[in-house]
């Protein structure tokens, strides 16, 4: 048995010992037990090191508050988190833990040296510091903050667990499970509501499992919370445990995250780590209890320093004493029942020291039955020992700031208490507003926008009594607005510990206040003399003494020294506490995985990815894929050996020979409806469409209305008052959108309605000069003839046994088709006309191809041969806009004065003098000669080497380039400039005789 | 994630199933083209940027597809109202007396 | 190899203790949008129109739901569809409306054991209860715009575009197998 373990006390299970291990070394703890609490019972406070001067630090509190006991836990490969808090971690059998911020050893550190300079660090160091001189920010500063930055090791390895998540509705929501929470839970239970209870503890009870003492309606307290609680899940209420509320956001959304496997030694099939829920709750009940708060004295921060209730927690909950010999500190009632309990239970309570003059006779009384010494009126002024406090030394105090001799007592834990803050965290999060209270010296919730009540010790209250009169009172508010009526429920309390206290800043000390390193907030290493430093040298505002010295900073996001902050940097500005205000509380209330917020959405699973019905054949033929939009599309089909600019090098020249077949079923396409449809298509588009005839198709260019090009497709008219649009793959939503914002609120008096059949067709494109040979076969209803079946001709007919949209278009500049058929279809049709395509050495090719082949014809691609700024003239497409239209979108934006200036960037060719290929986005320049930084007139818009005219081939954007045909521009690279002749933007087949069967 | 109270549907449905679609109540003109162009840049480009009640427009995009308008504070995320398309502007001062 | 959906093949996505999904067998869809005389397109196709969003209707073979204030899916056997389109055709000349044939657009997954509601909140941000039995809507799961019909307490559809499916189908089967875990 461990040396400050009691037997049969507390929680744990003295019958199932668990073995783990604390850097390397094995530890015995018991079932229920935290890593904090198991190595308490064998005597280890020292845990880790701080931050910024790698003090060595034990556990000051016993719950997620804990700013210092930050541990490293291990489960096999990938399995490691930083940053744990040893006070809430469980253990388990097997569990390996480390401690942190320490090299060589937790023992003997290097970066203690950090506060040997203490005098160096102190607030604003890292501003002032490092600010000159400023050649040394690359190479000194930044590697040295880089390298003593960050808590504990990243993990390396990708975390191999998963994450899940949830959304929820609920009638009642109550955060906290102490006996407020408890007693609202009690009040709404078999009402017919959903209620959820939640903690973030492994066991509900709250306080109450610290406080076994207390008798509850006559029952003592286990009991009592143990009939209340299966009385809970009998009426339905949902107990949620290991669960924290992290944030509260608008109309009740309140976001909780479930921690499911860190407790348990292996991990169960299917089960995730972690489970964020979203709950929208009607009515939400905080009661989050509240925090103790740490008295700030020199020394406040040694191993084995730590706070009463918390020691208190340890004892009364786990069954270990924090030490055989401790004295106490304390400035409020609260801390003289911990010294009570540690006695009773068999350690000699070398002193309880009080700063107040006056104390309850009572208490004073129970101490002195105990034989417990006590010192009313005096302070502490320093506490010795190295790796753990040894004695700690106490001085006298009169008239409030003289402070007399000290005296050393010797003690092996020193248990303290500033008093207590209500956690007003999540109140906060929701724009709550606080009042300050003057008795309490703290701030309380006042109002909030939220559909929302405060109860128990998070609004001041103190004792157990009543937080569960206030519990079972304050939920009939929310339970009134749920129209249910309620009588709140009425408890006694026996052996109840009420108590109040006074508020302490820095406690007096004789020593010189700038040498003291009394801590405030213990995680991020700032003194009570920081704040001080930093109101003397401007800091007004709490926010900008908070950034200044980084107190409220850190991962505990202030929980403990926010007040104290707060009452210290008042003091310095001479005001009182509501005057300077309180810094804002965010969520998340404790540290959150990046696999709790992120859910099932990684790996392959990160993003929504679509796949067409080809997609498989493309997959099953060696594809390789990019994304286009939320599509991934086959970029081109490598054969074995095949570099990716073989590979389209290989299937361009094939498609040009002889016959290529593509998946254009990303295509957007919006079926357009209606005696209107005509009119409204018409109304969209840049080109005439009215008098389009049914069975034809025409290019359409969609403008905004500032007269900018945003998307582009072929439309066919399917019959006189249907129309089939295409968009470009990534723009289809979005078209559909815009198109959508006219019809509705611009031209409600139109006739005509959109739907999306993007989905509806698997679209097969089949290009070259043996397309309609291999394609005819297949056809019902038509013949693929120029007379019959002309460039840019749509038809309703059969395609290999379906029902078939059949289009003569092209987008490569060879013969082409694009046979759409329902959507399932698709991969039969493509085997089918696959299969038959071998006789003419079909290729399957895919976007890249499909590129090269249209820059070699000119044909833009929105977005990346324009980019928001290209008007049709800019791109050398004037004949796609109807002169003779009264309006259509982007019309009137056409004729703004700066689009039709001179001297616009316009789309032309390039060929570089020297063959090199382009970068796409590289710079242009007139003139490569003129000094840095040059006058840039332009940027390559898309680049290839693959394609089939024996030369790399270029369009970019050029400053008045339709005027500079045959110019030289030159285009600077970080080795050489390269040269390059303007041209126009077609560079094959430019009279299109290709397009002829 | 605040809820927003969709006018075609009688729902009030998480944001996520909206899209924001910028301020209400600008109208094209019928005769673009007549249109000078401080008229047309202004149509384009001009927007309020109000820290209090906003008029805007939604879509109720994964739903039932419509356009609506808003009144929303800008501070505090609050929706006053949300109307169909084409009704009449309501009138702010009495939204906000209603509101109290 | 990733996951690939085709409603040609009806397949188990998954099947546990706590859900089932499946995908269904290609059916019948028409996107049908109209204003005005509503009544005469319910004596076309022989169902009156429903009216309310997220409201259906049954009858002759024949299931809607309404989506928008003007806008129905038609649910119908695949040998008639040429029947309601037919119909439909016929009733143009004097109301016209667009009706849109989206067979192919879809998948359908059949959701249903005792944890279905509890399957589709992994990743619908609404609340499934303010969905009753017999209505419909258009919602998200996961990212992606679906129909959600609701036929019994513990038994759904969801439609939703092809492309989606696959990407949708693993949500589902995380989930139903992670809902399972959690009975066991």
């Amino acid at each position: 048995m461990s040396k400050y373990r009691l037997r049969g006390r507390g929680r744990v299970d003295s019958s199932k010992p668990v073995v783990f291990t604390f850097d390397g070394k094995p530890y015995t703890g018991l079932k229920g037990d935290t890593v904090a609490s198991a190595l308490l019972a064998h005597g280890v406070h020292l845990m880790g090191r701080s931050f910024k001067y790698h003090r060595p630090r034990g556990a000051i509190a016993a719950g997620s508050e804990e700013p210092n006991a930050l541990i490293g836990t291990r489960r096999g490969p990938g399995r490691f988190e930083p940053n744990t808090r040893a006070t809430v971690q469980e253990i388990w059998e097997g569990l390996e833990t480390t401690s942190q911020n320490k090299f060589p050893s937790l023992k003997w550190d290097v970066g203690a040296v950090n506060d040997a300079a203490y005098m160096m660090f102190s607030a604003g160091f890292y501003y002032k510091t490092f600010m000159w001189p400023r050649s040394f920010w690359d190479k000194v500063y930044e590697p040295f903050i880089r390298a003593a930055a960050g808590l504990g090791v990243s993990p390396t390895e990708e975390d191999p667990d998963t994450y899940a998540s949830r959304y929820s509705y609920c009638d009642l929501l109550i955060v906290g499970a102490g006996p407020a929470g408890i007693a609202a839970a009690r009040e709404a239970a078999g009402k017919g509501l959903s209620v959820i209870l939640v903690d973030e503890n492994p066991e509900m009870g709250g306080t109450l499992l610290s406080e076994p003492q207390s008798k509850i309606n006559g029952k003592a307290a286990w009991n009592w919370l143990e009939d209340e609680l299966a009385a809970l899940q009998a009426a339905g209420v949902k107990l949620m445990t290991r669960t924290t509320a992290i944030g509260y956001y608008h109309e009740n959304l309140i976001a909780l995250v479930e921690k499911l496997t860190d407790h348990l030694p292996t991990l169960p099939e299917d089960t995730p780590r972690e489970r964020m829920w979203r709950v929208r709750a009607k009515q939400v009940v905080l009661a989050q209890g509240a925090l103790e708060k740490p008295m700030v004295f020199h020394g406040n921060d040694r191993p084995g320093v730590m706070l009463a209730g918390s020691a208190q927690t340890f004892l009364n909950r786990y069954g270990v004493k924090v030490g055989n010999t401790p004295a106490v500190v304390t400035s409020h009632d609260s801390a003289w029942y911990a010294a009570f309990d540690l006695q009773d239970a068999g350690a000699f309570v070398q002193a309880i020291i009080d700063t107040r003059a006056q104390v309850r006779q009572d208490l004073q009384d129970e101490a002195r039955a105990r034989g417990i010494p006590v010192k009313l009126s005096h302070t502490v002024t320093a506490t010795g020992g190295r790796l753990r406090v040894n004695n700690v030394r106490v001085n006298p105090v009169s008239g409030g700031t003289n402070v007399g001799a000290g005296q050393w007592i010797k003690c092996d834990a020193l248990l303290m208490s500033g008093g207590w803050t209500p956690s007003l965290h999540l109140f906060s999060h929701t724009k709550g507003s606080l009042t300050w209270d003057d008795d309490l010296t703290t701030f309380l919730p006042k109002d909030t926008p939220e559909d929302c009540v405060i109860t128990g010790a998070s609004r001041g209250l103190w004792g157990v009594e009543a937080a569960l009169r206030d519990g079972a009172a304050r939920v009939g508010e929310a339970l009134a607005k749920l129209g249910i009526g309620s009588s709140a429920s009425e408890y006694s309390v026996e052996d109840d510990r009420t108590g109040s206290g006074v508020m302490m800043r820095e406690l007096p000390t004789d020593r010189s206040p700038g040498k003291a390193k009394a801590f405030v907030d213990f995680q991020n290493d700032v003194t009570a003399k920081d704040l001080r430093l930093a109101v003397r040298e401007g800091m007004r505002s709490i926010e900008h003494v908070k950034r200044y010295t980084t107190n409220g900073m850190a991962t505990d996001q202030g929980k403990m020294s926010n007040i104290n902050g707060l009452n210290i940097a008042a003091d310095a500005l001479g005001k009182k506490q509501p005057q300077v205000g309180l810094t804002t509380f965010r969520p998340p209330y404790t540290p959150t995985t990046f696999g709790a917020f992120a859910g099932y959405h990684r790996g392959e699973h990160f993003e929504v990815v679509r796949k067409t019905q080809i997609d498989a054949w493309a997959e099953e033929h060696g594809a390789v894929y990019e994304p286009v939009g939320q599509w991934r599309r086959a970029r081109y089909f490598p054969k074995a050996g095949e570099t990716m600019d073989q590979a389209v090098t290989r299937e361009c020249a094939a498609t040009r020979a002889s016959v290529g077949i593509f998946d254009a079923s990303t295509l957007g396409k919006i079926e357009v409806v209606g005696p209107d449809a005509a009119e409204f298509i018409n109304r969209m588009y840049t080109n005439p469409f009215l008098k389009l005839a049914p069975g034809k198709c025409r290019y359409g260019l969609l403008l905004g209305d500032d007269g900018f090009i945003r998307d582009d497709g072929v439309i066919a008219r399917v019959e006189e008052d249907r129309f089939h649009v295409t968009t470009t793959t990534g723009g289809a939503a979005r078209v559909l959108n815009m198109m959508e914002d006219y019809l509705q609120t611009e031209w409600p008096d139109l006739n005509v309605w959109l739907t999306s059949t993007t989905e509806q067709w698997s679209t097969v494109a089949l290009n070259g000069p043996n397309a309609a040979k291999l394609l005819a076969p297949f056809v019902e209803g038509i013949e693929l003839t120029e007379e019959a079946f002309p460039h840019m001709s749509c038809v309703n007919c059969t395609v290999a046994g379906y029902p078939a949209r059949l289009w003569r278009v092209s987008f490569t500049g060879e013969i082409g088709f694009e046979v759409n058929v329902p959507a399932p279809y698709g991969r039969d049709l493509w085997e089918k006309l696959w299969e038959a395509g071998q006789q003419y050495d079909i290729t399957p090719y895919g976007t890249e191809t499909m590129h090269v082949l249209r820059a070699e014809k000119g044909y833009i691609i929105v977005g990346q041969d324009t980019d928001g700024t290209v008007t049709p003239a800019d791109a050398g497409m004037d004949w796609a806009v109807g002169k003779k239209k009264a309006d259509f979108v982007g019309m009137r934006g056409l004729a703004r004065p700066d689009l039709v200036a001179p001297n616009r960037k316009q789309l032309v060719g390039l060929l570089t003098e020297d063959n090199s290929w382009l970068e796409e986005g590289a710079q242009i320049v007139f003139d490569p000669k003129q000094p840095i930084p040059m006058k840039m007139v332009g940027h390559v818009t898309s680049s290839y080497n693959q394609g089939t005219t024996g030369r790399p081939i270029a369009l970019a954007l050029v400053e008045g380039g339709h005027s500079k045909m045959g110019e030289t521009v030159y285009i600077p690279m970080p080795d050489r400039t390269i040269a390059a002749k303007i041209t126009g933007t077609v560079f094959f087949d430019p009279e299109n005789s290709r397009l002829k069967i | 994630m605040i809820q927003i109270h969709c006018p075609y549907c009688g729902e009030t449905l998480p944001e996520l199933e909206f899209a924001y679609a910028g301020e209400a109540h600008i109208e094209r003109p019928l005769s673009p083209s007549e249109q000078s162009d401080e008229q047309w840049a202004e149509f384009l480009f001009l927007r309020e940027n109000v820290k209090g009640p906003h008029f805007e427009r939604w879509r109720h995009l994964h739903g039932c597809g419509r356009f609506f308008n808003a009144v929303r504070n800008t501070i505090t995320d609050r929706f006053y109202i949300t109307y169909k398309a084409g009704e009449p502007r309501p009138d702010l001062a009495t939204l906000l007396e209603e509101d109290k | 190899m990733s996951k690939h959906i085709s409603s040609l093949a009806p397949s188990v996505v998954v099947d546990t203790a706590a859900a089932r999904v499946a995908v269904s067998q290609l059916i019948g869809r028409i996107s049908l949008r109209a204003r005005g005389d509503l009544a005469a397109v319910g004596n076309a196709i022989g169902v009156a129109l429903p009216t309310k969003i997220g409201t259906c209707a049954k009858a002759d073979g024949i299931e809607v739901a309404c989506l928008g204030p003007d806008e129905w899916t038609l649910l119908v056997s695949l040998n008639q569809i040429e029947k309601v389109e037919d119909a439909l055709a016929a009733l143009y000349p004097s109301l016209p409306h667009s009706m849109t044939e989206v067979t192919g657009r879809e998948v359908t997954f059949t959701i249903e054991g005792p944890q279905a509601v509890d399957l589709l909140s992994i990743a619908t941000p609404r609340d499934i209860a303010s969905i009753k039995v017999g209505e419909a809507r258009r919602t998200l799961f996961d990212g992606a715009t679906v129909v959600l019909w609701r036929d019994a307490e513990t038994s759904f559809r969801m439609d939703v575009w092809n492309s989606f499916a696959p990407f949708l189908a693993t949500t589902l089967e995380t989930g139903a197998k992670e809902l399972a875990a959690e009975l066991a």
